[in-house]
């Protein structure tokens, strides 16, 4: 069934957008992420203009991620002294990533660089999630105990609060920092970033596991309702359309994905991510590398 | 059903009427009709072809008359970019503004245009893809012209003798004229000219017009036209539709 995307300006089929939001959805359900790093880079696959791509990836995982926030909130797994921090980042992050993206796009360059951000942020993280994982299997093996949390150079800052929720007394710039950084990774490449937040609140601010899942999807939801707007008022990319085809399939198939999930070991769910990020990233290389089959590309004049 | 006998019955009446008028009147060489005048874009939207029909006093085809069809949507500027290797990777480099560029353009002839018309006549006229004038800014390069031409013509925006004019008895003679989903909203205007002896003798103006419609058209209309109110609604609907899911596809 062909269904015309009234800001995409193009006419798509609806049972391939459902479906698409339904394998992302499942795969998010699973790994318990967002999973607007799979998304944005399909959407363009098939063809959506990235402006858009972006845009409405973030908008989905904004819905996407909504109903486990209210989930965790319930079982009083969200630390929103630390969510809040995070989020003052993230905003600010969110600003300077759309302004960042609107040069991008006027200078003709939003398709490579938002390729360029996939290939080296998502190279980085599977890299270092394989790596990982790869090690706690390896050290489940041999019995060895893991320490509760590092003390890094993160907790020699000044401006230190006390944290409850997370017990935790550290210098606010750490998390005002990471905050910020998603921000702008969110805005550029339309994804919540919680693949990300998760590993940098674990090893770079020391949060305990428990609440760190719930603490990330009010970062998550915060900040990609702030992409959302910027990008609608500024950018023009938001396809509402696009978005609630995506999130009819998503909700669905996070559900299924999350049942499965609770099956799997933590080390080796982490490691099968770490290897599905990494074959995103790869094939968004492959796409930069190879000579394109059309040098010429044609577009209206901004 | 009654009612619809008698409209018929009624159109009849008023043909019967207008038919010795028509007869009367002086004889047209050309006459030509579209087959709507008004194309709507609605969520459903997947393109729509229109028919230019209609016929013409004296026979039609080889030896005889001939007929052109040239068909132009609203114009804008385009962005032609080239992409260069830096690095290894592809990005894209020199670019070329083009101004007043046709968002939509076809010609058709009985036979091609390049055959029936002189040049200069075809030049005047803007019949052809050759004589858009296609002035750039930016990189001069005859490249980003022929890229221009030939990535509209694989979008089917652009069609040069896609096909040709049927003709049907020697006097009547049709057009399908496919519009692709991405047509542009705006008003298009398409010229039928009729050909004898390498000359225009005759043309007719006709329009139609490309808007959108129902939700799509009102999607479009606030996110245009009040994008804050846009944003806000993308905000909400996204999140009541995300909670929504999870409430309908609970599996526990």
């Amino acid at each position: 069934m062909q269904i015309y995307l009234p800001i995409a300006e193009m006419s798509v089929d609806a049972l391939t957008l459902v479906g698409i939001g339904f394998v992302v959805g499942w795969l998010s359900g699973l790994f318990g992420v967002g999973g607007g790093f799979l998304l944005t880079p399909v959407l363009m696959l098939i063809g959506i203009p990235s402006t858009v791509a972006v845009a409405s990836g973030a908008n989905q995982t904004l819905g996407a991620s909504v109903s486990g926030l209210i989930a965790q909130a319930r079982r009083q797994n969200v630390d929103w002294q630390m969510g809040g921090v995070l989020v003052a980042g993230g905003l600010v992050g969110s600003v300077v990533g759309v302004q960042i993206f609107a040069l991008l796009r006027r200078a003709g360059q939003v398709d490579a660089a938002v390729a360029i951000f996939y290939v080296v942020v998502l190279g980085a993280v599977g890299t270092l999630m394989v790596m990982e994982s790869v090690r706690a299997i390896f050290r489940r093996s041999r019995k060895q105990q893991a320490r509760l949390h590092n003390h890094s150079w993160a907790h020699g800052l000044p401006l230190k609060l006390r944290f409850r929720k997370s017990r935790l007394y550290i210098s606010i710039i750490p998390p005002l920092m990471v905050g910020f950084v998603i921000g702008i990774l969110s805005a550029i490449m339309g994804v919540g970033g919680g693949f990300m937040l998760v590993p940098a609140m674990i090893y770079i601010l020391g949060m305990p596991t428990a609440v760190v899942i719930g603490t990330s999807l009010f970062q998550v939801v915060c900040v990609t309702a702030s992409v959302t707007f910027l990008q609608a008022i500024q950018v023009g990319g938001v396809d509402i359309v696009l978005t609630l085809l995506l999130l009819l399939g998503g909700v669905a198939g996070a559900q299924f994905g999350a049942a499965m999930g609770g099956k799997l070991r933590g080390e080796e769910t982490r490691a099968l991510l770490g290897l599905l990020v990494l074959g995103v990233a790869g094939s968004l290389l492959w796409d930069l590398w190879r000579v394109p089959e059309n040098l010429f590309s044609v577009g209206p004049a901004w | 059903m009654l009612p619809r006998v008698s409209l018929l019955a009624g159109w009849l009446a008023a043909l019967a009427l207008l038919l010795p008028t028509l007869a009367l009147a002086q004889p047209s060489p050309l006459v030509a009709r579209l087959s709507t005048e008004r194309v709507a874009i609605t969520t459903a939207f997947v393109g729509e072809s229109i028919l230019v029909f209609g016929s013409t006093e004296e026979p039609l085809g080889p030896g005889g008359d001939e007929v052109i069809i040239l068909a132009r949507g609203p114009s804008g500027p385009f962005v032609v970019r080239r992409k260069v290797e830096v690095l290894g990777l592809w990005f894209n480099g020199p670019s070329a503004r083009f101004e007043n560029v046709p968002g939509f353009y076809a010609v058709a002839g009985t036979r091609p245009a390049s055959l029936l018309l002189p040049e200069e006549l075809r030049e005047a006229r803007g019949i052809g893809l050759a004589t858009l004038p296609l002035v750039s800014t930016g990189a001069r390069a005859p490249g980003f012209r022929r890229a221009l031409v030939s990535l509209k013509q694989s979008a089917g925006l652009w069609q040069e003798d896609a096909q040709p004019i049927e003709i049907a008895g020697s006097r009547l003679f049709n057009l399908r004229l496919p519009l692709p989903s991405t047509v542009q909203p705006g008003s298009y205007r398409v010229e039928v000219m009729l050909v004898r002896a390498r000359r225009v003798v005759a043309t007719e103006q006709l329009g139609f017009i490309v808007e959108r419609v129902g939700t799509a058209a009102e999607i479009e209309r606030v996110a245009r036209g009040q994008p804050v109110l846009y944003a806000l609604l993308c905000i909400i609907l996204a999140a009541a539709a995300g909670w929504l899911g999870s409430v309908v596809f609970r599996r526990n």
